[in-house]
């Protein structure tokens, strides 16, 4: 990437200036490190420029000026995403959405509610509650990230296991294409004439073309909810457990599981009443309808019994439940506790395999000198291992690193994938061949001309690709900033 | 059709698997006869005739089923009939995963009986179960009646191999049930009617099947009537699986089949409802069900057989013995009613009968137009159906002409105009399919 002259950055900054307004702009180094990663800081880089653009005209302008320079450029969203998908790996713009966070309409009717990208994915759950409805896709994230990185990563979270991921609540979407034109993929009703290119976007992240207004569905509240706590004496049996359920043909909103070193964490710091010698801990959730409510928590429990449970535990009100979720949700400020910096790895495999994955996760951290904690999405089989470090020791980071190839090598072998929610971004465009074989990929690549020929659309993402343009290190974890208010936990 | 070509399928999928001549009756599409029709037995055997094709530049129609072969403009040119019928097997069923892996040649009905002894479905209930095979069902996009609390194939597939024009075999998605990597290419191929690709496998996401279930039918004096119980509903706690919205006509199609007989004769819509789960919830929910509609006027709760699925799901259709045409709308849930209603208006002011049906809760309309004059002259069925169209349109929502006459389809396009996002559906057709080999013309956007 050839650097841009001090005189042609300040015409071009004039240019700017020109389309978004003069506080649109931002281009002294100080202010651009910011926006030099997002939630994995093992990679970095500096933009030319962050733009913040309040219209998608302003978006188109800036897209195609770009266009004209032969200048990358990437959206941006909260910068929570934990691949590195928004970082402007080869300089050029960053153009932060975060200023087009409006709420457009919502149709109660329709079900549906138009919002612009930069909108908290909370703030619109809380827009619609009032009238008991909710937006269901609910990263952990979602006190601080935006609806336009939830649609480029089709985040999940852990109520996606009934509900289904970002992909399944999107109808439509006002996209500026990476050369300027302004279209619409989808709309607001559940089909549109032709190929699905909403449902070809979400998951793109941010190669194909930046959203400029999301059309999602709203859901009714659920009547009731009930949650179950059930601690085992051995790992093999709470990964058997969870099979269980789903084979005893329960749907549950959640299947959230913890490990021994993640409740001991927990229960050091909070003390929300797991059993500080449980091998593992399942955390379960059912919502729906009141009737036969109590009739499906009793069908868990005993599947949870007869895997082995020592202990199955139902939250008797609203304050149980609280403190049950709270230690699920804790984990992060916990591990904090114990360790000085950890990594979130993100792998999915078949629910079945789950006791010899987790076997194998154990074991490879291990054979790294390093050690694991364990808390994730159970229930679809989305693996999150936390590997603990410390980074003032030398050559730890590269171990960990090492260490979650590893893992996401055994996570293909068992014919899982390498990311079940955090992206491919740079972390992982690696990776790819694991999964994915050249045809696959060339396919691909194919689609990805169909949007963005030029390729100056978030480039150096998703494909296996050298990181050259990327300074790697020196410290992988650093708490986002949301983190650190303790208002999200990355898993 | 050069010999040379039929002489080389001949010798790749074996004689008996390619057809010619009088046996190609059954894959003659808007008039127009295949050159032949060839049924490759295995995914080598896709791939070297789809490879072989390309070479001769001879076009490959993918036919499953058949049952959706007549969406779409008629084809320039018929070229090669490419059935998936002998890839039938199922590779795949681990109840513990509730996922499946299983060839596109599959029927419905056979995956379905296959999943059921196993206490497992795949939550996708198109018409022609029997006959509308797994690939062809995702090539159209179809759905039925359940797609209101399940959704369609796109909330259900979650990894695809298709042959691709270059002959390539390449996989999307995977086999588990969340996974961000790569591309989703199975929303790709997904309602793309065969022009980008072949499916040859998919892995699907299933539910365990509940333990009840129940349709229940309602009367209503008036469609308006019957649309304000669907809205009363939605806004409920109640959790369908399915809100069909029904005209007398559809109704009585419906009905036909039931012990009690005509549903709907007397009344002015029918709304029928569906409810899963344990056998205490499906019970509540029908009695909530009657409270809720009888302020609207809804009346005469009456349980269906679960035999009126597979008619809910082709009420429309069946409502006359043959339709002159049949067209499909996606529109936003509170437009329905009133298409319904002023279409049906449109229709009989010009001398023709209809039928309607929706999948209410989604927006999704179809209707059937029987002339019972002779159509000679396809004018006045084309201005029907351009009036319909518009209807759809000015409410934001679509139109597909399913089923027409040819003369009828060369003045009505049989899809809408998807603006400028059609260029880029051109832009991802000229990315995999350069030479226009799959199903050219058929399509969208000249696709
Ligand atoms: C504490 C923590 C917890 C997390 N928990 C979860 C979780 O439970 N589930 C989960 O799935 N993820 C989780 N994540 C990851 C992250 O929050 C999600 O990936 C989120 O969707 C990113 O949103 P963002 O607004 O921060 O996007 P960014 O990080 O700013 O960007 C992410 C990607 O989106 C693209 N993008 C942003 N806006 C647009 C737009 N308008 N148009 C096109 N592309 C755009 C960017 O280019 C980039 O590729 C977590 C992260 C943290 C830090």
């Amino acid at each position: 990437m050839a650097t841009l002259t001090s005189g042609r950055k300040t015409a071009l900054r004039r240019e700017l200036e020109a389309i978004v307004g003069p506080g649109g702009v931002l281009s002294d180094p100080d202010e651009l490190l910011v926006y030099e990663s997002d939630g994995l800081t093992l990679f970095r880089a500096l933009a030319d420029f962050v733009v913040f653009p309040t219209s998608a005209e302003h978006v188109a302008a800036v897209v195609r000026l770009a266009g004209r320079e032969g200048l990358p450029f990437v959206a941006r969203g909260a910068g929570t995403g934990l691949s590195g998908g928004c970082l402007p790996a080869e300089g050029g713009l960053v153009i932060s959405m975060m200023r087009m966070n409006r709420i457009l309409e919502i149709d109660y009717e329709n079900q549906l509610a138009v919002v612009e990208p930069g909108l908290v994915n909370l703030h619109l759950s809380w827009a619609v509650v009032p009238k008991g409805y909710y937006y269901a896709p609910d990263p952990s994230s979602q006190q601080a990230c935006t609806l336009g990185g939830n649609i480029a990563n089709n985040s999940g979270g852990p109520h996606t296991l009934k509900y289904g991921v970002t992909t399944n609540h999107v109808l439509g979407l006002e996209v500026v294409m990476p050369d300027g034109e302004i279209v619409w993929l989808g709309g607001r009703t559940r089909a549109t004439p032709g190929y699905d290119l909403a449902g070809v976007f979400v998951g793109s992240e941010g190669t194909f073309g930046i959203a400029t207004k999301i059309v999602v569905r709203i859901l009714k509240k659920p009547q009731a909810v009930k949650t179950v706590l059930a601690v085992f004496d051995q790992v093999d049996h709470a990964s058997a457990a969870v099979s269980a359920i789903i084979a005893r043909g329960l749907v549950p909103a959640a299947v959230e599981m913890m490990d021994q070193l993640t409740i001991q964490a927990v229960e050091d710091a909070f003390g929300c009443g797991y059993p500080r010698d449980a091998a593992a801990a399942l955390l379960v959730e059912l919502d729906g309808l009141r009737v036969g409510m109590d009739a499906q928590t009793e069908r868990i429990v005993q599947a949870c019994r007869d895997a082995g449970a020592r202990e199955v535990r139902t939250a008797r009100d609203e304050a149980e439940r609280a403190l049950l979720w709270k230690g699920r949700k804790s984990a992060f400020g916990a591990f904090g506790r114990v360790s000085p910096a950890y990594m979130v790895m993100d792998g999915v495999i078949p629910r079945t395999k789950l006791p010899y994955v987790l076997r194998r996760v154990n074991e490879i951290v291990a054979a790294h000198g390093l050690r694991v904690g364990n808390v994730f999405h159970a229930g679809d089989g989305n693996l999150h291992p936390n590997i603990l470090y410390d980074p003032r020791v030398p050559g730890a980071e590269a171990r960990v690193v090492e260490a979650g190839a590893e893992i996401m090598k055994v996570c293909a072998e068992v014919g899982g994938s390498i990311s079940g929610e955090h992206g491919i971004g740079l972390e992982k465009a690696d990776f790819m061949p694991f999964i994915f074989s050249a045809a696959d990929l060339a396919v691909m690549q194919r689609l990805k001309n169909a949007f963005n020929p030029t390729g100056l659309c978030n480039p150096g993402k998703v494909f296996p690709t050298k990181k050259s343009c990327v300074e790697v290190g020196p410290v992988a974890y650093t708490p986002h900033a949301i983190e650190a208010k303790g208002l999200a936990q990355r898993f | 059709m050069q010999d040379a070509l039929l002489e080389r399928l001949r010798a790749v999928i074996g004689p008996a698997n390619v057809l010619t001549g009088v046996e190609l009756s059954p894959y003659v599409v808007d008039g127009r006869t295949p050159e032949a029709a060839v049924f490759p037995g295995a995914l080598e055997e896709v791939a070297a005739v789809i490879a072989l094709c390309g070479q001769a530049e001879v076009p490959v129609v993918p036919w499953g089923g058949g049952t959706a072969a007549s969406v779409g403009m008629p084809a320039a040119r018929a070229g090669v009939v490419l059935g998936l019928r002998r890839l039938a097997r199922l590779v795949e069923h681990e109840p513990g995963d509730l996922t499946v892996t299983v060839e596109s040649g599959v029927t419905i009905a056979e995956l379905q009986a296959a999943l059921g002894n196993r206490g497992q479905w795949l939550s996708l209930d198109p018409a022609d179960a029997e006959r509308a095979t797994l690939g062809g069902v995702l090539a159209a996009n179809a759905a039925g009646p359940r797609r209101h609390l399940y959704g369609t194939a796109r909330d259900l597939l979650i990894g695809v191999t298709v042959v691709t024009a270059d002959a390539a075999v390449v996989k999307g998605g995977g086999k588990v049930v969340k996974n961000v990597a790569g591309y989703d290419l199975p929303k790709l191929f997904i309602g793309s009617y065969g022009t980008l690709g072949v499916i040859v496998e998919a892995t699907l996401k299933l539910r365990p099947v509940p333990e009840a279930e129940r349709l229940v039918a309602l009367r209503f004096a008036r469609l308006k009537d019957a649309a304000a119980a669907v809205r009363a509903l939605l806004a409920s706690d109640l959790i369908p699986n399915a809100v069909e919205l029904l005209d007398p006509t559809a109704a009585a199609a419906l009905g036909a089949g039931e012990a009690g007989g005509a549903l709907g004769l007397a009344a002015g819509a029918v709304l029928v409802v569906g409810f899963d789960g344990l056998p205490e919830q499906v019970e509540w929910q029908c009695a909530e069900l009657a409270r809720l509609a009888a302020p609207h006027g809804g009346r005469d709760a009456t349980p269906l057989s679960s035999a009126a699925w597979p008619r809910l799901a082709a009420a429309v259709r069946d409502a006359f013995p043959v339709a002159t045409a049949v067209m499909s709308f996606d529109v936003v849930p509170a437009q329905v009613a009133e298409l319904m209603e002023q279409g049906a208006g449109v229709a009989r002011a010009r001398g023709f009968q209809t039928a309607w049906a929706a999948h209410a809760g989604v927006g999704v309309v179809s209707a059937a137009l029987v002339s019972d004059r002779e159509p000679r002259e396809p004018g006045p069925v084309c201005g029907v159906l351009s009036e319909w169209r518009e209807m759809a349109r000015a409410g934001g929502g679509h139109a597909t002409l399913e089923r027409a006459p040819l003369a009828v389809k060369s003045q009505v396009p049989v899809w809408d105009d998807p603006g400028a996002a059609g260029r880029v559906m051109q832009r991802i057709k000229a990315q995999l399919d350069p030479k226009r080999i799959l199903n050219p013309g058929r399509f969208v956007a000249g696709i």
